[in-house]
């Protein structure tokens, strides 16, 4: 067996998930689910549909990416004085009132974060659709921090909901969550989402048949 | 499985998945369709269920803030400001707002904006909610007239909004005392209304107050009715005490107006709105009945008239038949004499004829022959007492018939009434008399004289003791005396006693026996 029809007939192996059974998948079909003969799990080698539902989730996340900052994300109710704020508004009044490494946290965890996830993904996505074999180390490295950093950007709302619950005074102070905070939450959510659907393998199939071609 | 292992172990050969057909579309893109449909429909709803745009100009933006500031009706939230901007020729404010679909059609040229901040003016304590939250935009809506979308704000809020049933009324005043717009207006204590407008006329002699009295309580005016300013405490001493007459705390502070009818007359019937009545300067007034004939009169009194004030009721026999109008000290050039004049109004008004109305419609001859007759009756002015506790006095008018004659001088330029001493006047002069006589009596002379003749009483009393003493000449002399009366006594018993025995020696004598 020469190299490439050795890394051929690995490409066409797969373990089942449940019994850990090597299966023997077939080549070049799509549209087909294959199940294991011995148990009956689903077998694959890579995440179904890994592309078509990170897109998915990542265009679901960038339009809700949109309400998220223009709806107010809380508001602070001060003996009867309401106060709604944005995001971005939040961030701006920290920094108005001379709290900027508070502000540079709000605004690097809610606004720029889901903001490079969301261009991290859709380059990763982009680039294994392209079938680049430029960099894969590099861009399996972005997806492990994107991965990583992903469930930080859930501090906003958990401050949100933990004040909430904290602060409700009634007219006195109570803080409220805006409509904002449902689709911030919701971008997070579909983010993170996207992350854990997309498969950093596809990466790597295609720096390999690059390089069984050459 | 020993079947499966022995297989797998014998046959390294792998085994083949099960192929199943699976639809070539995801599932997963429904995600993003919902969304985008649950996102345009918001986005459809948030532009259809947009309200009109109206712009109000105000004098001054304070305490309103855009995207912040709301407009309420009745607390209730209808929009929000969207929008300030300094007036084109910088006069003022020009407030966008962005109202609710619904209140289209209450926009027309009646309606009314104004801000609605903290107020707290004596006695009034309003929006104090937007202390805290800010102020906020009140709207009176109206449906009548043209609908508009340009408005003048009000400077502050109106006191009657058009929501509130009842009618106007206006009424006429000397002085305007402290009625301010938004002073309520009270019916037997209860607050009924407000005033809304206090102006000077054009003249400058009255003062203009409209009240806004809410319904049902407007159907209480009538035409009898009378309005009086019930502001600040009227607190008097008078001859029936101390006077306190305030309707609430409130009219106190701010002022206010009150209504009733006098319970002596007839209410009459209704009024329209907008009905003109006069304003008393107090319940008093307007309790008074209308007296418009006046007859002065000049009274002198001896003493002290100390008690004696302006506006002290001259009475008949314990009935107001007038008042005292003025009390000064006159210092007479002539005689080189002070001399107190109490000057007095009589009503006659006050006093009704049996024949029924009042004495008002006699000519002065007849008045003066009336005056002339009571006086020679023996009518006279006398102070009295009007109040123990505060020593405020009362003219009383009564008949003495035993007085010294007096007669009205009507040449004078205010006729003078002749009085009487008050019964407490002569009580001081009788007492003053007593105690001066008491004063002229020798009290020290009498003294002596009582000590001289106790003196010679002792020594009379002494020389008597001496006399009897047991030791002294006398009383042995005197004891002699009694001895020898002893003796006398026995011969004259002796003397008895033979006789009884030998009576005829009262002829013979006595006898040798
Ligand atoms: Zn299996």
């Amino acid at each position: 067996m020469s190299e490439p029809e050795k890394a051929l007939a690995a490409r066409s192996l797969a373990s089942c998930h449940d019994c850990a059974l090597v299966v023997r998948l077939p080549a070049g079909r799509a549209h087909v689910a294959a199940r294991c003969p011995r148990c009956g799990a689903k077998v694959h080698r890579r995440k179904v549909d890994s592309l078509a539902r990170t897109w998915a989730l990542v265009i679901t996340a960038a339009m809700l990416y949109v309400p998220a900052n223009i709806y107010p994300v809380m508001t602070v109710t001060s003996l009867g004085k309401s106060q709604s704020d944005t995001i971005m508004s939040g961030a701006i009044y920290l920094l108005q009132h001379g709290m900027w490494p508070l502000a540079l946290v709000v605004f690097v965890a809610s606004v720029l974060v889901p903001l490079l996830k969301l261009a991290a993904l859709s380059g990763l996505l982009i680039s294994v659709q392209r079938g680049s074999s430029w960099r894969p180390r590099d861009r399996t490295r972005l997806y492990r921090i994107t991965e990583v950093v992903g469930p930080w950007s859930m501090v906003d709302i958990y401050v949100v909901t933990i004040l909430m619950a904290l602060v409700s005074l009634g007219q006195l102070a109570s803080i409220e969550a805006g409509l904002g905070a449902v689709f911030f939450a919701g971008v997070v959510i579909l983010t993170l989402l996207a992350a854990e659907s997309f498969d950093p393998r596809l990466i790597w199939d295609r720096a390999e048949a690059s390089h069984a071609r050459s | 499985m020993p079947e499966a292992d022995g297989r797998e172990h014998a046959s390294p050969a792998v085994a083949d998945a099960v192929i199943e057909e699976r639809s070539r579309l995801s599932i997963v893109w429904v995600i993003p369709i919902v969304a985008v449909l649950v996102g345009t429909w918001l986005a459809y709803r948030a532009f259809t269920e947009r309200g009109p745009l109206v712009t109000i100009t105000f004098e001054s933006a304070a305490g309103l803030e855009a995207g912040k500031t709301k407009v309420k009706y009745k607390d209730v939230e209808i929009g929000a400001v969207e929008q300030i901007d300094l007036s084109a020729d910088l006069s003022g404010v020009v407030v966008q707002a962005r109202l609710g679909r619904e209140a289209t059609r209450y926009l027309t040229e009646n309606t009314r904006f104004w801000v609605v901040r903290a107020q707290v003016s004596a006695g009034r304590v309003s929006g104090l909610s937007t202390l805290f939250s800010g102020a906020y935009i009140g709207i009176d809506p109206s449906t009548e007239g043209r609908p508009q979308r340009h408005f003048q704000g009000l400077p502050v809020a109106p006191v009657v909004t058009s929501d509130v049933p009842g009618r106007l009324f206006t009424l006429r005043a000397k002085a305007g005392g402290s009625l301010e717009v938004g002073s309520p207006v009270y019916y037997r204590s209860a607050d009924v209304g407000d005033v809304v407008a206090s102006e000077l006329d054009e003249s400058g002699n009255h003062v203009t107050v409209k009240v806004f009295l809410r319904a049902p309580h407007d159907q209480r005016v009538r035409k009898n009715t009378r309005f009086w300013n019930v502001s600040g405490i009227d607190l008097r001493l008078s001859p029936e005490g101390l006077e306190l007459d305030t309707v609430s705390l409130t009219s106190l502070l701010i002022g206010g107006a009150a209504f009733d009818t006098p319970k002596d007359q007839d209410p009459g019937g209704p009024v329209e709105e907008g009905a003109v009545f006069e304003l008393y300067p107090n319940r008093r007034a307007m309790l008074q009945p209308k007296l418009t004939v006046k007859r002065p009169f000049l009274l002198h009194f001896e003493g002290s008239v100390g008690g004696l004030v302006d506006g002290a009721p001259v009475e008949f026999r314990g009935i107001q038949v007038g008042e005292v109008r003025n009390v000064r000290l006159e210092f007479d050039a002539d005689t080189n004499k002070l001399r107190i004049p109490v000057l007095i109004e009589l009503q006659p008004e006050r006093i009704a004829l049996n024949s029924g109305g009042a004495v008002v419609s006699i000519g002065m001859d007849e008045v003066r022959r009336n005056w002339d007759d009571l006086v020679a009756r023996g009518m006279r002015a006398q102070l009295q007492s009007g109040n123990l506790l505060t020593g405020q006095l009362a003219i009383g008018l009564d008949f003495h018939p035993d007085a010294p004659p007096a007669k009205i001088n009507w040449d004078a330029p205010i006729p003078e009434l002749p009085t009487i001493p008050s019964p407490i006047e002569e009580l001081k002069t009788g007492l003053s008399q007593f105690v001066k006589r008491l004063s002229e009596v020798p009290l020290e002379q009498v003294g002596n004289n009582l000590n001289k003749t106790l003196e010679q009483l002792e020594r009379t009393l002494a020389s008597a003791n001496a006399l009897i003493a047991p030791d002294s000449e006398a009383g042995s002399e005197l004891r002699r005396l009694l001895r020898d009366l002893a003796d006398a006594a026995q011969s004259i018993r002796l003397l008895a006693d033979h006789l009884e025995q030998h009576p005829e020696d009262l002829i013979r004598g006595k006898g040798a026996e």
